[in-house]
């Protein structure tokens, strides 16, 4: 039988994955959100084969595109964005506009997915809600994001990933006990993963519709997603009190800390089970610790006291061996353990270059952007990265004409009513200086241009 | 008009100015009961083994409706002592009783026991999803991995989730090293980005663990995601695939950020405690009865702020968004503590409350440019519970096991108005549904 590595590395082989069927194509999706919640959900769509076409106010664009790390802008472009929004169709029209809305329903009538993340009642207001373009397209499936969900005495409060976290409570999880410092989940990862529940609820609908060809409409609120993750509710029910801050210890299991090794790398080491704690008793040298009466079973090794303990001694064995010599031990006696990676090291790994992890994309508009790569791998219908962030408007005419069969009067007759736009002159709106848009054959979609 | 009552009335206001009935037919829509359930045509084996991961995405599953067998040996899946300081009932640890939704439980040992995998393979041959945290190639090499099994049930989607992955030499060469939340947060790049500022001394400037399993639930949420992508493609064309889920790339691979900002900047963004790298105002402060969180980092939004918190004289120097940015440290701490000397005379509800009554004029001001600084009270998990808002909700659910007690969870995580995700049950105990499983699957 062959080797399975062997066998693996030709059924995910990242050369042939872009030959490989979408899963989602055919699917057409309607992307009025902006920020990040709503325009990752539709991201993992678009990385799966959907058509997405994200809709922004001409001029202005998405709040999110020139919102770059300490104002470092990368070609023009807001890098994040690249990650944020790639692989979409970028149509930049005026939504409050009744012209506009006459493109909107036109574009209803066959689209599979709307998504929005207005303050709630925002989008039934200005009449491209669920109960308007239902009646338009019985079939669609229109997910509405928001933090508090569109229902509820809080509904129509503003929010962002950091009030999610506030009001999920998670913010207050992370530090030290019995101290006032403990800091936000990092990246808003409070948009990211409702980012991900919203795509797997439109998946989840997708698969409903293929059966019945019944649509439905979803409500995500970020909040409710966030304390979906969170058992720290029950553990209150059951056991009354908190769990409260750990500081850099796991309290479900010990050892599980992020330590400092003897040439101050700093790593994370865990035993999972009783099997995993002998071997890295073993390396200790320390078997005499498995038949002490604290340290039988995770349960007794998790009570605080003997937590204490048992950490105390792993941190001083940790300190006494090299980040490297821990990794080795770590294999052989087979329990976690992981260095602390940062920007740096996991943009420069080259394990994840070859896994398809991070991927040194070549873009036709602004060349080559190392970017993440998705979270799973899929063997059959992997998800890929098509093109980067365009600039505002940059797809009107491909849109227009291709989609929506318009005529080049009809699309100048838009633009002369600033029903359509394009960018300005800031940064994360226009194209990199370098480049001609004059030559662009999809910027000028269906005109003749000098390549 | 009572604290109490004064209170109760900041979080309400708009229900009442407003008459609440799109919010009730709302509710109405999106009630679950009676409603289709989308994957009642899917069979899900769970065959992971000291890994949560693997037991999120099968809660997941469930709660979409999908026949969802735990296979365990007859000790029970050693997921059942995670638990934080010990905390179980009847030896039951919290995030098991927390995940145990929905599910059918089965006792096969196939790790060690050859007539067991005999029975698991046959029970494959009627799924639809496989999920397995055991080293990369050792279910293959005990003759139950996706190239058998996808061999004999072509639509078979067979989701392993391991630390490194089931391919590249990395993948090999780690293939004996174990995954854990811990690992998986460090490794994909989460605690880096997390921690009080360079001078703040140790341990406190250390890359900061999440205080949540931030590592296993997102691998969890990512292998029902792909999980549903690879059923849809099934439902299209028949085929199966195999779904290769890593710890190593949750954190890093759901958000991106790491990735770009490594490439572009060629460097690592150092810990910057509770200032935030492109936003500011956006963090929490001290107030007199506990935190505030504040979100205001447009510049009107900011101004607004300035205008609620009385610190109108300190604008011009603060007035746009690259004067607050934190890349001189010193400087945002400076204006972070120019904003926590006003929040700290205020109550919560009192800044809450300052900061609504500025916006309602400011959404009806010609002048005030549509500022909108958000003020919210902080919440723990605990007092998160009591909020009328994940009542009206549901958003927490009292369930009860014959055996455990009665207890509360979070469900009811996204709403959809035909084919909601719920919990029907919760179970724990080993083996319960051994003769189930048996008549149900396994006659003939």
């Amino acid at each position: 039988m062959e080797d399975y590595f062997s066998y693996t590395e030709k059924l995910f082989n990242p050369a042939e994955a872009a030959g490989k069927p979408e899963a989602l194509k055919g699917v057409r999706v309607l992307d009025f959100s902006h920020v990040i919640f709503g325009p990752i959900a539709a991201r993992l769509l678009a990385d799966y084969g959907a058509e997405v076409i994200k809709l922004e106010l001409p001029f202005s664009g998405d709040l999110w595109r020139p919102a770059t790390y300490w104002g470092k802008y990368w070609k023009h472009s807001n890098p994040i964005w690249h990650n944020i929004t790639k692989n979409k169709y970028f149509l930049s029209v005026n939504l409050k506009l009744d012209k506009s809305k006459e493109l909107i329903y036109k574009m209803a009538e066959t689209a599979d997915v709307v998504v929005e993340n207005f303050a709630p009642g925002t989008a039934e207001a200005w009449k491209i809600g669920y109960s308007q373009i239902s009646k338009i397209n019985t079939k669609i499936i229109f997910l509405s994001c928001s933090t508090y969900g569109q229902y509820g005495p809080m509904r129509y409060f503003p929010g962002w990933d950091l009030l999610a976290q506030g009001a999920s409570g998670v913010l207050s999880l992370n530090g030290y006990p019995g101290t006032d410092k403990f800091f936000k989940l990092p990246d808003y990862l409070g948009d990211f993963v409702p980012g991900n529940f919203g795509a797997l609820a439109i998946m989840m609908a997708l698969y409903y519709r293929n059966k019945t060809g019944k649509g439905q409409y979803i409500d995500v609120a970020q909040t409710e997603t966030l304390m979906r993750l969170l058992s720290n509710y029950t553990f209150h029910s059951v056991m009354g009190g908190e769990v409260g801050r750990t500081g850099n210890s796991d309290p479900t299991m010990v050892p599980a800390s992020i330590l400092q090794s003897k040439d101050k790398k700093f790593l994370a080491l865990a035993c999972t089970n009783q099997e995993q704690f002998s071997g890295l008793l073993n390396a200790m040298n320390r078997k005499d610790l498995l038949t002490d009466e604290r340290f039988t079973s995770n349960l007794t090794r998790s009570k605080p006291e003997n937590a204490r303990v048992l950490t105390e001694i792993v941190s001083d064995w940790v300190k006494s061996k090299t980040g490297a010599e821990i990794i080795n031990i770590a294999i052989d006696q087979s329990f976690p353990a992981a260095e602390v990676e940062d920007d740096y090291t996991i943009c420069n790994s080259s394990w994840r270059r070859a896994r398809g992890s991070v991927v040194l994309f070549q873009d036709t508009m602004y060349g080559e952007l190392m970017i993440a790569g998705p979270s799973a791998q899929l063997s059959g219908t992997p998800s890929r990265t098509k093109w980067l962030a365009r600039p505002l408007g940059y797809h009107n005419r491909l849109v227009l004409k291709k989609f929506l069969g318009m005529s080049d009067e009809d699309i100048m007759d838009l633009e002369k009513k600033k029903v359509i736009g394009t960018f300005d002159d800031r940064p994360g709106l226009k194209p990199p200086v370098y480049y001609n848009l004059a030559e662009d054959p999809i910027y000028n979609y269906g005109k003749e241009v000098n390549q | 008009m009572s604290p109490k009552a004064q209170k109760e009335e900041i979080y309400t206001r708009h229900a009442s100015s407003h008459p609440s009935e799109l919010g009730k037919s709302l509710a109405d829509m999106m009630n679950p009961e009676g409603k289709a359930e989308v994957l009642d045509d899917v069979l899900v084996l769970d065959v992971s083994s000291g890994n949560f991961a693997g037991i999120i995405a099968a809660s997941l599953f469930a709660e979409f409706g999908a026949e969802v067998i735990k296979i365990e040996p007859p000790e029970g899946d050693p997921a059942r002592l995670m638990t934080p300081f010990g905390a179980n009932v009847k030896g039951v640890g919290i995030p098991f009783m927390f995940e145990a939704r929905n599910k059918r439980y089965l006792t096969l040992d196939i790790k060690n026991n050859d007539s067991d995998r005999k029975i698991f393979r046959k029970l494959a041959q009627k799924a639809a999803v496989v999920i397995e945290t055991f080293p990369a190639g050792d279910m293959d090499s005990w003759g139950i991995g996706y190239r058998q099994l996808g061999r004999e049930n072509t639509g078979l989607v067979y989701i392993a989730i391991t630390p490194y992955g089931q391919y590249t030499d990395k993948a090999r060469q780690f293939a004996r090293m174990p995954d854990s939340d811990i690992t998986s947060q460090a490794g994909s790049g989460l605690p880096a980005e997390m921690g009080d500022v360079p001078d703040a001394g140790e341990p406190y400037n250390w890359p900061l663990r999440a205080g949540m399993w931030a590592g296993w639930y997102i691998s969890g949420v990512s292998a029902t995601l792909a999980g549903i992508v690879a059923l849809i493609h099934r439902q299209n064309t028949g085929q199966g695939q195999l779904v290769d889920v890593a710890g190593m790339d949750a954190y890093a691979s759901m958000v991106g950020i790491p990735v770009s900002i490594g490439y572009t900047w060629q460097k690592a963004r150092p810990r910057i405690g509770v200032l935030d790298f492109i936003l500011y105002p956006y963090g929490h402060w001290k107030c007199k009865d506990g935190y505030v969180a504040i979100a205001a980092p447009r510049d009107h939004d900011f101004r607004a702020l300035l205008k609620v918190l009385g610190l109108w004289e300190i604008e011009d120097d603060w007035r746009y968004s690259s004067d607050r940015i934190p890349d001189i440290l010193e400087q945002a701490t400076h204006l972070h503590k120019l904003i926590e000397k006003e929040t700290i005379k205020y109550t919560a509800d009192e800044l809450v409350r300052m900061a609504l009554n500025y916006s309602k004029k400011s959404a009806r001001s010609k002048w005030r440019g549509g500022g909108v600084p958000i003020v919210m009270k902080l919440m723990t998990p605990e007092t998160a519970m009591e909020s009328k808002q994940w009542q009206i909700r549901k958003t927490f659910q009292e369930v009860e096991d014959k055996d455990l007690g009665k207890y509360i969870i979070s469900s009811n995580f996204v709403k959809m108005s035909a084919s909601p995700p719920r919990v029907k049950w919760v179970s724990c105990e080993i083996g319960k549904d051994n003769d189930y499983v048996r008549n149900k699957y396994l006659q003939e």
